[in-house]
């Protein structure tokens, strides 16, 4: 086996570990303890919280910024599809060409979407004065991880290139922002735990 | 600047290193920094500053807690802006927690990932406590309760004059001189609560809830020892001084052998009470809290008042405080109330859940450091009200009534801002209830 399939096994195992821990850190202490009298359902707040909440017409931040939520969902979907295709190329990169194609164009578009929002950091007074190295760092990473994957399909004398850029990704997820990959779900857990608890959400009920 | 004290410091560290749940520790990591929050807060949409938006409150939090927390903070405090907790990051932490939040929540029910902003700033806040940083005049409201019973110091003399003087308004109200407002009675159903706001300032409000007692027949009665629904405490998030003014209210119903806690029209009363001080006294409540909004409601429901919505004619609006919408999922039971007592109700837009604070929210009223920016923030909520063309503003809470009133006149809107009581009691028609004895 070629050195960059080490590389890049030794970091998936580092990431795999990395994340491991700050999971056990999460679910180790348990659910918040209320001793107030629920007033709703903590199931259908937590079940509502992953479901219509975020529904863009329910959520503010997606419909009064459009174009950004869309160019968000891209993105994610991209680094989703990258992963996968990171898998399987330690089986083949010699996919149909035509699934290929689209693929790579689909990797493209998300690729895209990443440095748009990258460039909106660097650019945007509002975004530039909350971003900190961290931000670009991740943003760079996976944008090139996502170039990366539709790239190799086409020119196989990029895998070591590609596999040394996945590595460095996986190192990085459990230490930078990138480990809102658990910490998302945690969050939507604990918001709808909250609201469902206080019969906010799913929606307020008159009793 | 001077030097902080390293005790201090770790007074502070120590409100991040609570282990009790994995709440803390998800919120404070899963920001992502995207800014989409932004036009969700008053603070930012009314000032275009980019240091009012909300995850740049979570980020001065979270970047202290990566400095002290984690590996890479303490190695590489650059890489993901890891803080140390000294004077400057304090005096930006005061001016931003305390001074540029209303802890509304807006923001926590539309941020992309999920992040509690309101918990974080709670935590934050709490941070400063412990370290001796609330501004002044908020703590000078909590120390008023913890000395003298109620936030506003007022005296057991003047109290029971001003429910005296509600007792004879009551009396004449009703056109029956046997109507009262108990005072320290046991073994009634109800407690009742007041806003301190209003034998300071509106006692009017007082005998309008008596009146609706009063055509409801209930049980009830007011305690002269503890009846102040506010607990500053919340807003300082002083975890110790919360617990102090929350255990005096459990201890007095059961002191009073009541049924129920009826929380007065106060969003922040509600929440504190309600939610946050069995959690203070690490109890639960072997009673039931509700809010007047929803007693009211369940009178109309039960047919026990009979409100006539002719008598009430004047165009009429609603402003949901947040602690009661967004904090406590009460938000039908006023909107039910209103339309069974005036002919033309009409909502604000946004409102219920999304509505936008009045600006007063988080203790900023008590804060009168922050008086410009807190009425400059306000112009969101005056327009809100402007748009609806309403000559009369309802609010179930005292502390949006002081705020809204103070719009009224900086902004010159002219409408009449009442407590949802006062309403339903302007609804009742006397000889009704006279039918009814």
């Amino acid at each position: 086996m070629e050195w960059y399939y080490w590389i890049a096994i030794a970091s998936l195992v580092i990431c795999i570990t990395g994340c491991i821990y700050h999971f056990i850190k999460l679910i180790k202490p348990g659910s918040p303890t209320d001793y107030s009298k629920k007033s709703g359902s903590t199931k259908s707040g937590i079940i509502y919280s992953f479901t219509h909440a975020m529904n863009p017409i329910n959520k503010e931040s997606a419909f009064l910024n459009l174009p950004t939520y869309i160019s968000g969902v891209i993105y994610h979907l991209g680094t989703f599809l990258s992963i996968v295709l990171f898998f399987v190329f330690f089986i083949t990169t010699n996919l149909h060409e035509l699934i290929s194609l689209l693929l790579a164009a689909f990797l493209l578009l998300s690729a895209l979407c990443g440095a748009v929002m990258l460039i909106k950091r660097i650019t945007d007074k509002k975004l530039r004065h909350l971003s900190n190295p961290d931000d670009y760092i991740s943003n760079i990473l996976v944008t090139l991880f996502q170039l990366g994957s539709g790239a190799v399909m086409f020119i196989p004398g990029l895998y070591p290139v590609y596999m040394v850029i996945a590595s460095l990704l996986l190192l990085y997820i459990p230490l930078g922002k990138l480990k809102h990959v658990i910490y998302f779900f945690a969050a939507r857990y604990h918001i709808g735990y909250y609201y469902g608890w206080r019969n906010v959400w799913p929606t307020a009920k008159f009793k | 600047m001077y030097k902080i004290d390293e005790n201090k410091i770790k007074a502070g560290l120590d409100v991040l290193n609570s282990h009790k749940d994995s709440k803390l520790t998800t919120h404070l990591n899963s920001c992502v920094r995207c800014g989409l929050c932004a036009k969700s807060c008053l603070y930012y949409i009314a000032t275009n500053d980019e240091r009012f938006i909300p995850a740049r409150k979570v980020e001065l939090v979270s970047a202290i807690y990566r400095r002290y927390f984690t590996l890479i903070g303490k190695t590489m405090p650059g890489l993901i802006n890891a803080r140390k907790l000294d004077e400057n990051t304090i005096f930006e932490m005061v001016d931003l927690l305390y001074g540029a939040c209303v802890m509304c929540g807006r923001c926590v029910k539309h941020c992309s990932i999920g992040v509690d902003i309101e918990y974080v700033v709670r935590k934050g806040r709490e941070m400063l406590a412990e370290m001796g940083y609330v501004p002044e005049s908020l703590q000078s409201t909590v120390k008023a309760a913890l000395e003298t019973g109620n936030n506003m110091g007022i005296s057991h003399e003047d109290f029971v004059d001003t429910i005296e003087w509600m007792e004879e308004e009551l009396q004449d109200d009703c056109d029956d001189p046997d109507a009262r407002i108990p005072l320290n009675e046991p073994g009634k159903k109800v407690l009742y609560t007041l806003n301190p706001r209003e034998p300071k300032f509106f006692p009017l409000s007082i005998s309008a809830m008596a009146k609706v007692f009063y055509a409801a027949k209930e049980s009830w009665t007011l305690s002269t020892n503890m009846y102040d629904v506010t607990n500053y405490a919340y807003f300082s998030s002083h975890p110790g001084e919360a617990k102090t003014i929350a255990q005096r209210i459990y201890d007095e119903i059961h002191k009073m052998k009541a049924k129920r806690l009826v929380l007065a029209e106060c969003g922040h009363g509600v929440r504190a009470n309600r939610w946050e001080a069995p959690n203070y006294i690490e109890k639960e409540f072997p009673f039931d809290v509700i809010t007047s909004v929803e007693i009211i409601a369940e009178y109309i429901k039960e047919r026990r008042i009979k409100p006539d919505k002719e008598i009430i004619t004047d165009k009429v609006t609603l402003h949901d405080p947040c602690n009661l919408v967004r904090g406590s999922g009460v938000m039908h039971e006023q909107r039910y109330i209103l339309k069974n007592c005036v002919k033309d109700f009409v909502e604000m837009t946004p409102n219920g859940a999304d509505n936008f604070c009045c600006g007063g929210g988080g203790g900023q009223l008590a804060m009168s450091e922050y008086n410009d920016r807190r009425l400059s923030i306000a112009e969101i909520k005056a327009e809100q009200i402007r748009k609806t063309g309403a000559s009369v503003v309802v609010t179930p809470c005292h502390n949006c009534i002081d705020q809204l009133s103070q719009i009224n006149v900086t902004y010159k809107l002219n409408v009449h801002i009442k407590t949802l009581a006062e309403i339903v009691a302007d609804a009742l028609p006397i000889n009704n209830m006279l039918n009814d004895k």
